[in-house]
């Protein structure tokens, strides 16, 4: 429908809209995070939920325990090998429609701990990732912009056609492997199916 | 806290058959520490902490080094006889101190307000004679550290309560703190790498991608590092 | 039968049955439209890891459906002692200036009562956990 029109009809008190919008209205409008820090960059998330910032300011304050009943997924804090496993199962466990946010240099790219031997170099290497956010940590502005740009990706969201997203699409996994514990890292060390980081080509 | 060398002498009076050395510390601290040999350690360290003169009842800190194989030379004045005549020459040799690991522990008292004392055990190698035994049961402190240092630097604790690994995972096979630990090559993507990071970007680039055509154009987009 | 008595009983009824079919709506309704939501747009992905128990994330062992400990059930009632008292402690302190001698005397009876489950709890060794 033609947008001018609608406003038109918004002014003489007709409120016109789509299925679509009402659906894609109500669920970025409360967008319940699972309830999990894993380090630093948690407590900028707790402060965030908090008075100050008050993330309820868009629906997003509900942090719930139990991933059954979550839509977002905020990875807040390092990923260490030992811990990924269990990110991904909970990822896994969340209902449909889920999104993540990577929150903080270490949750996008191992960050200040990149060199170490028990951190994950970026959660994306095994769960698709909605939003990064850069930062050590990050302000909480900076998860509420986040939170905001995700908003919007699902107010764009259509209900049908090609482009629909992940969760209406019947081709596209629900869950996805989790890595197991090796000898030496964990196996396999990153899901090609997910992961395609572009190609960087120096001299050598 | 009375000096080191009181200490050690007392500690070998109190516990024969002990072989205990000062290690001295150049640095400007010149906190020096006490060497035991892992037969007599439990002794010793029992001696530590009931004497009343020292009461060292709190190990704060337990930590693992790792000594790699190291080449030393040393330059030797020899006598010879060169064309009828004895000469003194001076000879360089080399020759190859084996690696050991170490665990440091770090002692205080808690009752006579001092500390630290620094007692240190070596193993005999680097490989097979990994075994020391653990000071648990005289510091309850140390269970956790130990672990730790079992965990990244394979040191075996015997007469630990609960030896296993406490940060990597059971079925890791690596000691990640030694110095010879291979990590595994996940550098696959750095877009702003530097320093040691750019090194294993670039290294894992040319184990990923060997033939890449030297000098051809670089897509659009790409970084150099 | 009475032909008025009747429709005084019928309307009574009616009434209530109306209340009866708009609470079932109202809980059917939501119901019905994600079900049909559900049919028409979204596919059902379910899978091992996903409809596997819940244990914060760690791979689940045996079955949900085990007993625990009733100690945790004891600490629930010796919970809700602290609970009880905090709720009428509250008014009490608030109203307390005011309050003639009787109300005074209840309330420490009640406070009584309960500060007795404590200690007969106490007693049992509940609070010792081990
Ligand atoms: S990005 Fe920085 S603040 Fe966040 S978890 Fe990592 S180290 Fe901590």
């Amino acid at each position: 429908m033609d947008p001018g029109l609608r406003s038109e009809l918004q002014r003489h008190g007709i409120f016109v809209t789509t299925l679509e919008q009402l659906y894609n209205w109500g669920r970025s409008n409360s967008l319940w995070p699972l309830g999990f820090g894993l380090a630093c960059c948690a407590i900028e998330m707790i402060a965030a939920s908090m008075a100050r910032y008050d993330l309820a300011r868009f629906g997003a304050e509900v942090f719930r325990p139990s991933p059954r009943q979550a839509d977002l997924m905020i990875v807040a804090g390092t990923v260490t090998k030992k811990m990924a496993p269990q990110v991904v199962r909970l990822y896994n466990q969340m209902a449909e429609p889920k999104y993540v946010i990577a929150m903080g240099a270490c949750a996008i790219s191992g960050g200040p701990f990149k060199q170490g031997y028990n951190v994950l170099k970026g959660i994306d290497r095994y769960i698709p990732v909605d939003v990064h956010i850069p930062g050590c940590p990050p302000r909480p502005e900076a998860l509420i912009h986040a939170l905001m740009t995700l908003q919007q990706r699902i107010a764009e969201e259509s209900l049908t056609g090609p482009d629909r997203p992940r969760h209406l699409r019947p081709d596209q996994p629900g869950e996805y492997p989790v890595p197991e514990f090796g000898p030496h890292d964990l196996v396999p060390p990153k899901n090609p199916e997910i992961w395609h980081p572009p190609a960087i080509r120096r001299p050598a | 806290m009375e000096p080191l060398e009181s200490i050690r002498d007392r500690i070998l009076a109190a516990v024969p058959g002990a072989r205990v050395e000062i290690v001295p510390n150049p640095s400007p601290s010149g906190q020096h520490s006490l060497l035991v040999d892992p037969e007599h350690a439990l002794a010793v360290a029992r001696f530590l902490r009931d004497d009343p003169a020292l009461r060292f009842d709190y190990c704060s800190n337990v930590t693992g080094v790792d000594w790699l194989d190291k080449e030393i030379t040393e330059k030797v004045r020899v006598r010879l006889r060169i064309e009828g005549e004895e000469r003194e020459v001076e000879e360089t040799r080399k020759h190859i101190r084996p690696g050991y690991l170490e665990v440091v522990y770090h002692l205080y008292s808690m009752t006579l307000r001092h500390g630290p004392l620094v007692l240190r055990m070596r193993t005999g190698n680097r490989t097979d004679q990994v075994r020391l035994p653990s000071l648990t049961p005289v510091w309850r402190s140390c269970e956790f550290q130990e672990r730790e240092v079992y965990d990244l630097f394979g040191v075996v604790f015997e007469g630990h309560p609960d030896l296993r690994r406490i940060l990597m995972w059971d079925g890791f096979q690596d000691y990640p703190m030694r110095k010879d630990y291979v990590e595994p090559d996940d550098y696959e993507y750095e877009p702003t790498p530097h320093g040691i990071v750019a090194e294993k970007a670039r290294r894992h680039q040319t184990l990923v991608e060997p033939k890449t055509p030297p000098g051809s154009a670089a897509p659009p987009g790409s970084t150099t590092g | 039968m009475n032909s008025i008595g009747t429709a005084q009983i019928g309307d009574g009824y009616v009434t209530l049955v109306v209340f009866l079919i708009a609470a079932l709506l109202f809980a059917l309704v939501p119901l019905g439209l994600a079900r049909l939501w559900a049919w028409r747009f979204a596919p059902p992905k379910p899978g091992p890891v996903k409809n596997g128990l819940y244990e914060c994330g760690l791979e689940s062992h045996g079955d949900a459906w085990r007993p625990f400990k009733s100690s945790y059930y004891l600490y629930a009632i010796v919970f809700l002692v602290f609970d009880v008292e905090i709720v009428f402690l509250l008014p009490f302190a608030v109203a307390f200036g005011g309050l003639p001698l009787g109300a005074v005397l209840a309330m420490m009876l009640f406070l009584l009562l309960v500060v007795e489950g404590l200690v007969w709890a106490w007693s049992k060794g509940v609070l010792r956990w081990a």
